[in-house]
């Protein structure tokens, strides 16, 4: 009792009240609730499962005009490693038809004439005809058909009896993640993602909902301040959140087995700081928007996209232009992006992403402060 | 409607085109909606256009080399020539090269050992090593692909002329020559922009009328409508049509700036375009639609369309290639009709395909729409009986 009467008591008691107040209303629409701790669940097994960047069964026709023991190895190299899914004979004139019609993603033609040529030592040939309409398949279709022509070729010479070791060899050793599982790569990056979703249009809808039906005014003529509805209103938000990352650290390491090398107070600091930054950007939406049809476009066009594509989660943030890598730093899904990915998979501690963090609490103090100066001049 | 002008028009018409300038009046006053419906989608589409560039190049590497020979120079000059890897450091051993990998200043560490060169000249089986950082699969890959195809291609020179200086027949040697069809030079924008349609009509249509169904349905304007004598199907036609609009727009909108700004080909017949898009609204407005008679506010329309169109871009091909999902996510994608949009639009603007290769998918698409139209109204008209 004596606490409540301080300032600061009296501050933390009505900010309290505020979020018991938000904390009923979330509870008395389960459904909102449901979806917003089940979604992040059903879209990390999805993307988990689903994104791989590493291609495998491209369907291939092998075109063997050559009919020889040499030209059926070679085609044998193509389609035992799982990389290439037979689709059976293809014929190279129809290759546009074929294509066009997701027939095959790849003709191999073997030449009259491969067995004998590769038989006498000379170069033999064979052709690929590849659909490189999606550039990151036909990449890595061209460096595998690399790989197997090379193996091919060391084969034939090895049955030969002559240079059974190559002069030169490349050994290559990855760490982090050696076996180039995406998931591993995905999951971190999914953490910043979700959470910038529901926190932003979480908030953005709730408060928008409250201006469109004027219970936001009754708040106003309460004895409570801006700052303290500010805070009241994003609180339980936080918290809601912060289930949702455990949720995500916890399916990602039991079912993509996502290592977590660094420590795990570390991951829920970065989470609360990027959290906090979320909520204010949803929290400033609704003051700026008040009506949830525009909120949740504006919200969508705020952090779904940018937390998407200009994070680094999917695409490497290098890889941009110039202006675009500038926008990408004032989005703070990029800082947790790679926090994530240094304390996890890394394990590096806190020196490292001491940068990562300071971005993230600069945006939260920044977003907030701008949302509760916003509040009061749209209701006067 | 071929009865000749002379005729007034049906009651049914009459009604269409009341319901529809009721609609467009409606969304016209919001500037905002209006701005993003409209505007919105053409900054996605260039932000996405210039993001998404899965093409690896720069990959930062650091050297190590413990041999500082003329030759082991040369290599390393020679395999950062070609763009994929850049120079970013020194190291004087693999383990500092690594720590570069734990601070994150290089994503690759080529290690040269000391006598390389020595080795090479002398004929004993000489050896480079690579670490790669793993936390991106696609970079690593490229990374190490770039180095084993420099030095396989080295590997083979010297055992060819060693071959010669011995006098013994050349060692066999396969070439697998490419050749690349729609997309030679390999780039990212002519084959995500067609794929952008598709996410951007679904994001525009489907939520947007799920949620405004919803709000009409708040403030109570959907009973009077529903009390005046306009039968169901010709309200929901009505309401939809602005978005079939709206929806074009979005498309032509697209494909200018593909064309203009990121060199999308445009190779097939528009048409198939055209007809292709109305199909696909049928079914992003009628999921719109279908999830608007299941919720009961606007929060509600709005988590159900996204819980709907994240997965369905997600299972439609548009981002990851189809054939590398699992099975079972393979047999989802079959019921998406993103994916057999983003189909028709790539074969058609990248590989010219007509109305003869796509006709599967253009069925496919008028199937989805059908049904689903379908559920929506029968679901509307129950639920305002």
């Amino acid at each position: 009792m004596s606490l409540a009467r301080t300032r600061p008591g009296r501050f933390v008691a009505r900010v309290l009240a505020i979020s018991w107040k938000e904390i009923l209303h979330i509870q008395r629409d389960p459904r909102t609730l449901a979806l917003a701790l089940v979604m992040p669940v059903v879209m990390l097994l999805l993307f988990g499962y689903g994104v791989s960047f590493d291609v495998d069964h491209v369907p291939l026709a092998v075109s063997d005009q050559d009919r020889t023991e040499a030209s059926r190895r070679l085609a044998l190299a193509f389609t035992e490693i799982g990389e290439f899914s037979p689709v059976g004979g293809g014929d190279a004139d129809r290759a546009d038809t074929l294509f066009r019609r997701h027939a095959t993603r790849a003709i191999l033609v073997i030449p009259d004439g491969y067995g004998k040529d590769l038989a006498r030592g000379g170069p033999a040939r064979a052709e690929l005809l590849l659909d490189a309409a999606d550039p990151v398949t036909a990449n890595q279709v061209l460096t595998k058909a690399d790989a197997i022509a090379l193996a091919e070729g060391r084969r034939a010479a090895g049955a030969a009896g002559l240079h059974a070791s190559p002069p030169l060899q490349v050994k290559v050793s990855t760490r982090y993640n050696p076996e180039a599982r995406s998931a591993v790569y995905i999951v971190p990056g999914l953490a910043a993602y979700l959470m910038a979703i529901t926190a932003v249009l979480l908030t953005a809808l709730t408060v928008a909902g409250e201006w469109e039906r004027g219970s936001m005014e009754q708040l106003f003529a309460s004895p409570v301040s801006r700052l303290e509805i500010v805070l009241g209103k994003l609180l339980p938000y936080l918290g809601i959140g912060l289930v949702q990352l455990l949720l995500i650290l916890g399916v990602g390491t039991n079912v993509f087995d996502v290592p977590i090398l660094g420590s795990p107070l570390l991951v829920i600091l970065a989470g609360l700081l990027f959290l906090a930054g979320m909520l204010g950007q949803g929290l400033f939406i609704s003051v700026v928007a008040r009506n949830q049809l525009v909120a949740t476009q504006a919200g969508a066009l705020s952090s779904l996209l940018p937390s998407l594509l200009l994070s680094g989660m999917l695409v490497p943030i290098d890889n941009m232009p110039v202006p675009l890598q500038v926008l990408s730093r004032v989005i703070p899904a990029r800082y947790l992006v790679d926090a994530l990915r240094q304390i996890l998979l890394k394990g590096n501690g806190f020196a490292s992403v001491r940068g990562d963090l300071l971005a993230m609490l600069i945006f939260a103090v920044a977003i907030v402060a701008l949302a509760t100066r916003r509040f009061r001049r749209r209701i006067a | 409607m071929s009865a000749g002008a002379g005729r007034p028009p049906s009651r049914a018409r009459i009604q269409y085109a009341a319901v529809v300038r009721k609609e467009v009046l409606q969304t016209l006053r919001d500037r905002r909606v209006m701005f993003m419906l409209l505007f919105a989608p053409f900054i996605q589409t260039i932000v996405l256009g210039f993001a998404v560039d899965f093409d690896v190049d720069r990959v930062p590497t650091v050297v190590a080399d413990q041999d500082r020979s003329v030759e082991s120079r040369l290599h390393l000059r020679r395999v950062l020539a070609d763009g994929t890897l850049r120079r970013a450091g020194e190291a004087s051993s693999a383990e500092e090269g690594a720590a570069a990998l734990d601070r994150g200043e290089a994503a690759a560490v080529i290690v040269v050992p000391p006598r390389f060169g020595a080795d090479l000249d002398a004929g004993r089986p000489a050896q480079v090593q690579v670490i790669l950082d793993g936390t991106d699969p696609n970079r690593s890959n490229t990374a190490a692909g770039a180095v084993s195809r420099y030095f396989g291609e080295e590997s083979i020179r010297r055992a060819e002329s060693r071959a010669r200086a011995a006098g013994l027949p050349a060692p066999a040697r396969v070439e697998v020559v490419p050749r690349l069809y729609y997309n030679p030079g390999l780039k990212s924008p002519p084959y995500i922009v067609p794929g952008i349609a598709a996410m951007l009509l679904v994001v525009v249509t489907t939520i947007v009328t799920a949620m405004g169904l919803s709000r009409e349905r708040e403030q109570g304007t959907l009973e009077q409508v529903a009390v005046t004598p306009i039968p169901a199907t010709v309200l929901l036609a009505g309401k939809m049509t602005p978005f079939v609009f709206i929806g074009f727009f979005d498309v032509l909108l697209l494909t200018v700036a593909g064309t203009w700004i990121f060199g999308v080909p445009l190779r097939g017949n528009l048409a198939v375009m055209a007809v292709a898009t109305l199909l696909y609204l049928l079914s992003t407005l009628g999921v719109g639609l279908l999830i608007s008679t299941m919720s009961s506010n606007q929060q509600q329309s709005f988590l159900g369309g996204f819980l709907f169109t994240m997965p369905a871009m997600l299972l439609s091909g548009i981002m990851t290639p189809i054939d590398s999902m699992p099975g079972w996510m393979q047999v989802v994608t079959v019921v998406n009709p993103l994916r057999y949009f983003q189909e028709v639009a790539r074969a058609n603007m990248l590989k010219g395909a007509g109305f003869g290769d796509t006709w599967p998918q253009l069925v496919a698409l008028a199937l989805f729409g059908a049904v689903l139209f379908g559920l929506a109204t029968w679901r509307f008209n129950r639920r305002a009986a």
